[in-house]
């Protein structure tokens, strides 16, 4: 089961960063983007068949970037409108992994995007995706279905 | 004709985001109107004539379902064409958006998945108006 999480969690992580952030995402992770520092991160509750909550960091001096091809622009836009950003990635990966996941029939409430805390769960799965200068770390946290947390 | 249209969605960068894709899928467009939540989605419906709403679920004050509903309850916005912009995957409530005759496009979309919708939305209202002439 964790396999089909970790794929899902990538397929989802790389339409949103091509097709929204216009970026290349990559498996691979260099020394460079490994020793990246988080720069910001966000996370999604959803409640549906299962629930829990995706977190998104993102890490390396990439924000900024991502943010400006959202946006088209050249310039890095303000912090504030960066966050948003961030914010709208992990909304498209969390609503595009649910029913990768759990099937296109199932209805899940997807809460908007917050400043990210860390749950107590550990994570059932994650995913690291190379973003050029840094990277990005997807970690998704289930409560209430045993079924999915078995490896 | 150039549509009036209106774009409501939380998150800024989304919204500029949809407005720039629909300058680049050749749609006619007169004005562009904002709103952040449903509830200042009615305030500009209000005051300005508008020809389609693109329309986000999850938004803070007063979300997408519940503006929609709003907007069939009151006769001059009833049958304002809308589409809903969103990450929503489930089927089940796509096919109840779909029976209430809302368009649909899924994020992330093209400028031609965004065309289409819109062509589509607003091609199914044409039908309708002189299918039976009651709309």
């Amino acid at each position: 089961m964790n396999k089909k999480l970790e794929t899902e969690l990538y397929k989802a992580a790389t339409l949103a960063f091509e097709e929204l952030g216009f970026l290349l995402p990559t498996p691979e992770i260099d020394e460079q983007q490994l020793n990246a520092r988080v720069e910001a991160a966000v996370s999604i509750d959803f409640e549906g068949p299962f629930s829990g909550n995706l977190l998104l960091r993102i890490c390396g001096g990439v924000l900024p970037i991502l943010a400006a091809n959202m946006l088209g622009e050249e310039e890095a836009p303000s912090k504030s409108l960066q966050y948003d950003a961030l914010g709208e990635i992990a909304n498209v990966i969390c609503g595009n992994m649910l029913p990768g996941i759990a099937g296109s029939k199932n209805v899940f409430h997807v809460n908007p995007p917050r400043m990210a805390e860390t749950p107590d769960l550990p994570p059932v799965v994650e995913v690291q995706v190379g973003l050029g200068i840094g990277r990005a770390d997807l970690l998704l946290f289930v409560s209430r279905y045993p079924g999915l947390t078995e490896g | 004709m150039a549509l009036n249209i209106l774009v409501v969605d939380d998150s800024k960068v989304m919204r500029a985001i949809i407005i720039k894709t629909l300058r680049l899928s050749q749609s006619e467009l007169g004005e562009v109107y904002e709103a952040a939540d449903g509830q200042e989605a009615l305030k500009v419906l209000d005051g300005h004539w508008i020809d389609l709403a693109l329309v986000d679920i999850n938004m803070p004050v007063m979300d997408g379902g519940e503006m929609i509903d709003r907007l069939r309850q009151n006769p001059a916005t009833a049958d304002l064409p809308v589409i809903i912009v969103s990450t929503e995957g489930s089927e089940t409530r796509k096919e109840v958006l779909r029976q209430k005759g809302i368009g649909f496009v899924h994020k992330p979309f093209t400028p031609e998945s965004l065309r289409d919708a819109i062509s589509k939305t607003l091609g199914g209202l044409d039908e309708q108006k002189t299918g039976d002439g009651t709309l």
